[in-house]
């Protein structure tokens, strides 16, 4: 792609999120029978409209209000962080041996089958009662969820990996332990890769979930969505929805610089890192 | 040759994979002693088990009957040390530049970091892969990466050298380049080398020895002494009337395997 050609999408992009504003604002401004006060062709009071999701905006991110937008935010982007964190490694981990030890896989096959199997918002209450309703079980359930995505990838990546390229370097003086860092988590880390962008976004929504029942104390950009529908309060829900879609958007950029970085020896990013 | 010490001795080697109840015997009644120095080629039709009787002496398949001994031990599941292996297959690390797949053997081993760096430094400028040394597996070409699979068995030293067509995939001016390196690089040092191949003129090129394979299962058929004059000159060698005397030697007995019934 040229440069001018980024810069025509990019511009195209801009043009269709005014336009979407635009729009949004201009129509939810329109009255269905003019001299009714309250009866819109598109109520505001569902969707809000972009000047009055921008004034809740400024006035949640002000310091008048006890809990504000960026504490929020700052509380969901640590429970995803840490959630993603420890999801990744553990279930990274358990791929590597498990996907190198056929009996031991074959032995909690059943277990990993079935605990995978368990829609994991079912778990929020009994997660909530063990944690409480703190930063804990929303890390929790973020975990939950993310160690299967990482642990199915890795699991089939270190299954996989090419026994020609293991026998080479045993042939080159490896050890049992330098064929594990030099052969096998390199060739499994591609597959662990694919898996994160999904995990990231999986994360958030455990977070997520995990506030909505967490109450205050756990805080959250889940709570205050949990708190307006209390208020029916429209333009703060937006606030917060808008704030989480810029969060995923950040999140999954990042992992994408990430990957190109570690897999810069894959022919699909070559010179692009 | 025949006072130097044996190396390698195959004793009534024989291998049956089970296939799905199936019995195929792959390889059946190979004895063969390779001695010290010695540079033997293993050639037959594709399937005729050759790479079946190179991974029985490296330890990666267990024979169903015989032994292999190298230097008076038995090879019994396990990796011998002082082997070295290239693979027909392509098992540079593609996760590692030129320089750190050459190195690799090295650091396996714990050798201190500059010594690393001048071993490298001479591999890659004995391999002619100067420039290349940050450059990923996937920018190079197919004779490259053999080069680079090559130097990185070599730079370890191995005394034993296992080759499974390893320059099978190359088309024919890469394949005389990467002979003639070879044979530069065993004129310097003499290990014992094993090399399979279904190419004749390459066995003839480069070998000492040839060990002719039957159609599977697998049977030594003829064991053959190349009289070529060394060092050799892979291009003016085979413009000689010996080579063609050798080829045509060869060439009748191995012609019978592949036209179908011995
Ligand atoms: N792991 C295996 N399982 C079953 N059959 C095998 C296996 N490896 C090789 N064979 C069979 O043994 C025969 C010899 O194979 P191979 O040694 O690879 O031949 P070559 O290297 O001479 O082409 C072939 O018929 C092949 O299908
Ligand atoms: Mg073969």
């Amino acid at each position: 792609m040229t440069r001018a050609d980024h810069r025509r999408v990019l511009l195209w992009r801009l043009a269709i999120l005014a336009a979407l504003l635009v729009a949004w604002e201009w129509l939810t401004g329109i009255k269905a029978i003019s001299r009714t006060p309250g009866l819109y062709w598109i109520d505001p009071f569902f969707i809000s409209r972009p000047s009055a999701i921008l004034a809740r905006f400024a006035y949640l991110a002000s310091g008048q209000v006890r809990l504000t937008i960026w504490q929020m935010a700052l509380s969901t982007v640590q429970s995803t962080l840490w959630g993603f964190l420890v999801g990744v490694s553990t279930g990274f981990a358990a791929g590597l041996v498990l996907g190198r030890h056929e009996r031991l896989a074959r032995v909690f096959e059943p277990y990993i089958v079935a605990f995978n199997s368990l829609p994991r918002i079912a778990l929020v209450p009994l997660i909530t009662m063990i944690f409480g309703f703190g930063v804990l079980a929303k890390i929790v359930l973020a975990w939950t969820i993310v160690f299967f995505i990482v642990f199915f990838n890795t699991f089939q990546g270190a299954r996989s990996v090419d026994a020609d390229l293991i026998h080479s370097a045993r042939f080159l003086g490896a050890s049992d332990r330098q064929v594990m860092r030099t052969v096998i988590v390199p060739s499994a880390l591609a597959w662990t890769f694919a898996s994160l962008t999904p995990s990231i976004s999986f994360a958030l929504i455990g977070v997520v979930v995990g506030e909505f029942l967490g109450g205050e104390s756990g805080g959250g950009l889940g709570y205050l969505i949990i708190q307006s529908l209390g208020t029916l309060n429209a333009a703060d829900m937006m606030v917060a929805l808008i704030s989480l879609g810029v969060i995923g958007i950040v999140m999954a950029l990042a992992i994408k610089q990430l990957e190109m970085r570690l897999l810069r020896w894959r022919p699909e990013y070559r010179g692009r890192a | 040759m025949s006072e130097r010490r044996p190396r390698i001795v195959i004793r009534d080697l024989a291998k049956t994979f089970r296939e799905g109840g199936r019995e195929v015997a792959a390889v059946q009644d190979v004895s063969v002693t390779i001695r010290e120095q010695e540079f033997v080629a293993i050639v037959g039709p594709s399937g005729c088990g050759k790479s079946t009787i190179l991974n029985m002496i490296g330890g990666l398949v267990a024979p169903s009957a015989g032994t292999v001994e190298i230097d008076g031990v038995r090879v019994a599941g396990r990796v011998p040390g002082n082997v070295g292996y290239v693979f027909q297959k392509d098992t540079v690390f593609p996760w590692r530049t030129v320089a750190r797949n050459i190195a690799i053997g090295l650091e396996y081993r714990g050798v201190a970091r500059t010594e690393q760096a001048r071993r490298v430094r001479d591999a890659i400028a004995l391999a002619g892969l100067e420039g290349f040394e940050e450059a990923f597996p996937a920018t190079l070409s197919g004779g490259m990466r053999q080069r680079v699979a090559l130097m990185r068995t070599l730079v370890v030293e191995p005394e034993i050298l296992l080759m499974d067509e390893p320059f099978g995939a190359l088309d024919t001016h890469t394949k005389l380049d990467l002979h003639a390196e070879l044979l530069a690089l065993w004129e310097a040092r003499h290990q014992t080398v094993v090399f399979v191949t279904h190419d004749l003129s390459e066995a003839i090129t480069l070998a000492d020895r040839i060990v002719v394979m039957t159609r599977r299962p697998g049977r030594v058929k003829l064991v053959h002494d190349v009289a070529l004059p060394r060092p050799r000159d892979v291009i003016k060698l085979r413009e000689t009337d010996d080579y063609a005397h050798e080829y045509g030697r060869i060439w009748h007995v191995l012609g019978e395997e592949f036209a179908g019934r011995a």
